[in-house]
């Protein structure tokens, strides 16, 4: 009964004008911003940030939570018909998706990923309601030691995730937690690392450090190179699935939600990994597998259901614990924390129209997502016309105002130019700039909960062995660390036999 | 150089500075930490995180080990060059000649400088840009814009 009450006062909450608005409007600039290649959720997240200051959290939340779920559902558009992946978790749509295309089955390809996508989205969001408030009350018994070991566990398994070097991450992680302390110590009110640099003294802004890691690098990197769009010339006549394509795809659909929702709530799992995870075993348990590449539905399907349904699952940690599951979460916390709202175990005690509200806009947004992807397909595609040579300077224009419009400084525009340049040199070096950005906006809460554990037990780090929850995520952490080890340790010996060989 | 030892090498860098402003901080005691603690125990993390990678360098085999002029190698680095002053002169002038007319001069710099867009083309796009954003923060936003020294 619970179910449908809180879902009933989440309605009442998402249906008000001004969030319903706002709802479209997340949904609408997240889908433009999943076609475009070159801009990503992060970076739109970040510009928009400044603006949420003149309207309410929920509202606020609700506009950044539709951006998230529909870049995912627009990344797929740009997969499918050029070849290009708008957001990094529709690389794998590429695959079958464009080789549907170019079969003259573009149609079927965008509807399936538009109908798995909100079948899979939808279902992470029942997930999402079942879970959150249990997790909340287990949440609401944790002190300073568990907190501080279960964000260790969050990080490790963030770089144990990681797509190129784990030690590289984890250093990343390091260097985040870093400049998370600069700013004065909410302990004794020193300043540290601010270099008498009055606006380093509230610390060092999540904006800037974002909008130059991801938006200012993403543009340098880009601008080296020829990008060039060929949309394909197919026609796009008949966008509904036939009843042969649901067949195929049907399990696909319900495996890549299943597995996107709980990879979504893995630090780092995200988005980007549950498709190329959906993809992995639609192929391992599919009668043909050699249709794979070819353009099989079900490698459309996969993916892109994964992806959606793996938004749901990264606001579970979000809501219940306080911890961001990726980075686009972190940006979500800096919006909370904007509005004086801290995200965690009593956010929906103190907040609860923001809790159910933002919930239950996931449906209402899905629903809008499906409206606007259908019909909207050929506007889609103009869209993707826009070079990138008028894209760019857009792109960093509203970078350089929206980032000096929070604090009125050009300090935090420098700033973000400095990111911008380590951001690109840190890509170009193969180091991820994600963990530096978690374990940023990690880094205050897990300075209070170090400290505060240590002077609970007088200085002595056992007390994050003697409690179970604490020492369960350490051990979990441990393990992954270990075998991360023992495997790069056993690569290194088949590649010096080969050598010998 | 190797890329990857060069990598390491900024980072391990980076750890010691840090390692050294959390002692001048105060790492404080295990019972009571000080502002330093964390920072230092970063500092210390980070340096053997680089000194693993530097020395995972030396293991790597020749054929796929990256040198550092290979990152530019065949692509048009001079672009984010040109970009990063651009916005740097940004940074200078927004203050002083007011939001507007920075904008307009960065917008039509990169148009016509660095894209080579038609005359009509960029200054079509950057009046039309700096202006709607202009009313967008200015008036909707109400964000504070910095008039410079010709008042607008």
């Amino acid at each position: 009964m619970d179910f449908f009450s809180n879902l009933i006062a989440g309605l009442n909450v998402v249906l008000q004008p001004l969030n319903l608005t706002f709802c479209f409007l997340g949904v609408l600039i997240g889908t433009l911003i999943g076609v475009l290649p070159g801009i990503g959720p992060v970076g739109t997240m970040a510009i928009l940030l400044p603006m949420t200051y003149g309207i309410p959290p929920t509202t606020a939340i609700i506009m950044f939570a539709g951006i998230y779920y529909g870049a995912q559902y627009g990344g797929s558009t740009t997969s499918i018909l050029v070849n290009i992946p708008g957001e990094a978790a529709s690389v794998i749509t590429t695959l079958d998706g464009y080789q549907m295309a170019l079969q003259g089955r573009a149609g079927p390809a965008l509807g399936i990923a538009a109908f798995g996508s909100f079948i899979a989205g939808t279902l992470s969001v029942i997930g999402l309601q079942a879970i959150a408030p249990p997790l909340v009350r287990v949440a609401l018994s944790f002190g300073p030691p568990e907190y501080f070991s279960l964000m260790i566990l969050g990080l490790v398994l963030l770089t144990y995730l990681a797509q190129k070097s784990m030690v590289k991450a984890l250093m990343m992680a390091g260097v985040g937690v870093l400049l998370g302390t600069i700013g004065l110590d909410s302990m004794t009110g020193q300043p540290r690392f601010a270099f008498n640099i009055p606006e380093l003294l509230d610390g060092l802004g999540l904006v800037p450090l974002v909008m130059g890691l991801f938006g200012i690098s993403e543009v340098f990197l880009n601008v080296e190179k020829i990008i060039q769009v060929h949309v394909t010339s197919t026609k796009i006549s008949r966008l509904l699935p036939s009843f042969q394509d649901w067949m195929e795809s049907k399990w696909a659909i319900a495996r890549g939600s299943v597995i996107g929702f709980f990879l979504g709530i893995l630090p780092g799992g995200g988005a980007v990994l549950s498709s190329l995870v959906s993809y992995a075993v639609e192929k391992r348990v599919s009668k043909n597998p050699e249709k794979f590449g070819k353009g099989a539905i079900e490698g459309v399907a996969a993916p892109e259901s994964a992806n959606n349904s793996a938004t749901g699952g990264a606001f579970i940690p979000l809501l219940t614990l306080g911890i961001p599951a990726n980075v686009v979460m972190a940006i979500l916390i800096g919006a909370l924390m904007i509005h004086g709202i801290t995200p965690g175990p009593m956010l929906l005690k103190e907040h609860p129209d923001l809790f159910w509200g933002v919930i239950a806009s996931m449906y209402v947004g899905n629903a809008m997502l499906l409206v606007l992807n259908l019909p909207l397909i050929g506007l889609w595609i103009q869209v993707l016309r826009v070079p990138y040579s008028i894209l760019f300077p857009l792109i960093l224009f509203f970078c350089l105002i929206g980032c000096y419009a929070i604090n009125n400084s050009t300090v935090d525009v420098a700033l973000m130019l400095l990111f911008g340049v380590v951001g690109y040199l840190m890509r170009k070096f193969e180091y991820e700039p994600a963990p530096l950005v978690m374990a940023f906006v990690l880094s205050p809460i897990l300075e209070q909960a170090l400290r505060q554990s240590l002077i609970l037990s007088g200085g002595s780090f056992i007390i994050f062995l003697t409690r179970p929850i604490s020492i369960g995520c350490l051990i979990v952490a441990a393990g992954l660390l270990a075998t991360s080890t023992v495997s790069f340790l056993r690569n290194r010996m088949k590649e010096k036999e080969a050598e010998n060989l | 150089m190797q890329a990857e030892r060069a990598g390491g090498l900024f980072w391990f860098a980076v750890g010691l500075i840090s390692i050294y402003g959390s002692i001048k901080l105060g790492v404080g005691t295990l019972r009571e930490p000080g502002p330093g603690f964390l920072s230092f125990l970063a500092g210390c993390f980070i340096s053997l995180m680089a000194a693993i990678v530097f020395l995972q360098s030396f293991l790597q085999r020749q054929e796929v080990v990256a040198k550092l002029s290979g990152f530019w190698k065949g692509l048009r680095w001079n672009r984010p060059l040109y970009i990063g002053f651009i916005l740097v002169a940004y940074i200078l002038a927004l203050e002083r000649i007011g939001f507007l007319l920075t904008s307009l001069l960065t917008l039509l710099v990169m148009f016509k400088g660095v894209e080579k867009l038609s005359w009509w083309k960029s200054i079509l796009i950057s009046v039309t840009i700096s202006a709607v954003s202009f009313w967008l923060f200015n008036n909707v936003l109400r964000a504070t814009l910095p008039k410079g020294v010709f008042g607008f």
